[in-house]
């Protein structure tokens, strides 16, 4: 039947309802409402991994990539002077209307008629359990075996833009001229490859914000960040599980 | 019947996901471009509004300082000025500094014998009424979008010399000239604003960053304007 003989259809009315109809729609409605009610209750119980609040050390004896790449934002000195952004769009390409790295902003109460600005640099993740990875169809993004790295292999990508509605952290856009999904790989293919110890935007940045390295190796300035004792250190949006590789403090 | 109550559930799953999904990604999109602030005159972008490089024509009466003043000739010269003309500006050190060390006009303008030349008023004596004072001035070297808010530090009570010449030479972008130069270490070191950004007569220039630095973004919603002549619009376009 299409839609032109749908609506020369008479309109049978509820009054003729067969009551079975009726209890059918009515035990559906109840099975929804009571999925989400679940969920609801679900939620107001203590989360499972709430430690991955501050995320990094794993329970296990080593973080499981070598080197495990990851970044640490010392957000509190992050000016939005923009010139990470500047540097990551020439080093790769990015075209205008796109995105690797952001710089996000928030205005913060401090006290009557005082306000504070405060800026977040954000960019991929790098997640240990990358939702982006989880819903990609053709397997166009992975995790990188050694690094950690979530790579995008671009012949692969259909350009479906799941991955896109999956991140948690908004990291990734769609290429329009290499027609696939593009997002920062922690400068891998322009730099890390070729010998360079460190990604576009850490070199920029001239407050120092951002600091890369490898989260395996217990000398690295990362690790020694992130394992600083009376030192909060948090990530971003630790209830989607994530367990992301950048992680944010206070310097 | 079974088939269609979960079919239905599925469905009603899928409308929940979606609506949470499009949640997540407006969540965490950059806030959307503000519209264009109130009409504001600045020259351009970035530079600071003051006054001209070389000082105004007949800032100096000859005439106000033999006839009115009754000066004779060995007042001024040749000790304090050549009788040549453009000899003293040939030397180098003909400025404001100089000025307040007692050399050429501050000779007598020291505020005591004459009216002394760094004050807020008298400025305007000499280098004429086209001297504009800026009411905010935005710094893009070293780092982009610094502001400063001199109107702000005027109404405060700070005269022209509390930060002309010595901590800023009073000239549009003269700071800026110098990136390697006009740096937080420098401040901290106290030189430009940290003269005062001490800690103790004002907050210490390690602190506060956003204060000043109000980056990129700040920097656009304050003069919307301006910041689209000069087509920087990289990172703030709608998603």
């Amino acid at each position: 039947m299409n839609i032109n003989e749908l609506e020369k259809l008479n309109n049978e009315g509820v009054e003729h309802l067969p009551s079975l109809e009726r209890r059918t729609f009515l035990r559906a409605g109840l099975a929804i409402t009571g999925l989400f009610m679940g969920g609801t209750i679900l939620s107001l119980t203590s989360v499972r991994n709430a430690e991955s609040a501050v995320g990094a050390p794993p329970k296990t004896e080593k973080y499981p990539y070598s080197p495990h790449y990851s970044m640490v934002m010392r957000q509190n000195l992050c000016v939005d002077c923009e010139r990470c952004m500047e540097a990551c769009v020439q080093t790769n390409h990015v075209p205008p209307y796109g995105w690797r790295t952001m710089i996000l902003e928030r205005v913060r109460e401090i006290g009557p008629k005082e306000k504070e600005t405060i800026f977040m640099p954000v960019l991929c993740n790098q997640c240990n359990e990358p939702p982006c990875v989880r819903v990609c169809p053709t397997v166009a993004t992975y995790k990188d075996k050694t690094t950690g790295i979530v790579v995008m292999d671009s012949k692969k990508c259909i350009g479906c833009k799941t991955c896109m509605a999956a991140c948690p952290y908004n990291a990734r856009y769609f290429n329009e001229e290499i027609r696939a999904v593009d997002k920062c790989n922690f400068c891998y293919d322009t730099r890390l490859s070729k010998g360079k110890k460190d990604t576009a935007c850490v070199e920029a940045c001239p407050a120092k914000v951002r600091v890369f390295g490898d989260l395996s190796d217990p000398n690295s300035e990362v690790y020694k960040l992130v394992h600083r004792p009376e030192t909060t250190v948090w990530v971003l949006r630790p209830e989607t599980g994530a367990l992301p590789n950048v992680f944010y403090m206070n310097a | 019947m079974n088939t269609k109550t979960k079919i239905l559930a599925a469905l009603g799953l899928l409308v929940a996901a979606g609506v949470l999904c499009t949640a997540d990604i407006q969540a965490t999109a950059p806030t959307a471009a503000q519209p264009p602030a109130q009409d504001k005159q600045f020259e351009s972008y970035g530079q600071t509004q003051v006054i001209a490089v070389e000082p105004v024509k007949e800032m100096f009466s000859h005439k106000s300082h033999v006839v009115t003043a009754g000066l004779s000739c060995d007042s001024c010269h040749p000790d304090l000025f050549e009788r040549k003309r453009g000899s003293t500006k040939a030397k180098g050190d003909y400025n404001m500094a100089s000025l307040d060390a007692g050399k050429y006009c501050g000779a007598c303008h020291d505020g005591k014998m004459a009216f002394n030349t760094t004050g807020p008023e008298t400025c305007k004596v000499c280098h004429g009424s086209d001297m504009k004072q800026p009411e905010t001035i935005v710094f893009n070297v070293p780092v982009k979008s610094v502001i400063f808010e001199h109107k702000g530090h005027v109404d405060m009570g700070l005269d022209c010399a509390s930060c002309h010449d010595k901590a800023f030479e009073m000239r549009k972008g003269a700071a800026e000239e110098h990136p390697e130069k006009f740096t937080m270490e420098a401040l901290y070191a106290g030189k430009y604003c940290g003269v005062c950004h001490n800690g103790t007569d004002a907050f210490a220039s390690n602190t506060r960053c956003t204060t000043c630095h109000i980056g990129v973004k700040g920097f656009e919603r304050k003069f919307a304007g301006a910041a689209q002549v000069e087509g920087k619009d990289h990172g703030k376009k709608e998603h």
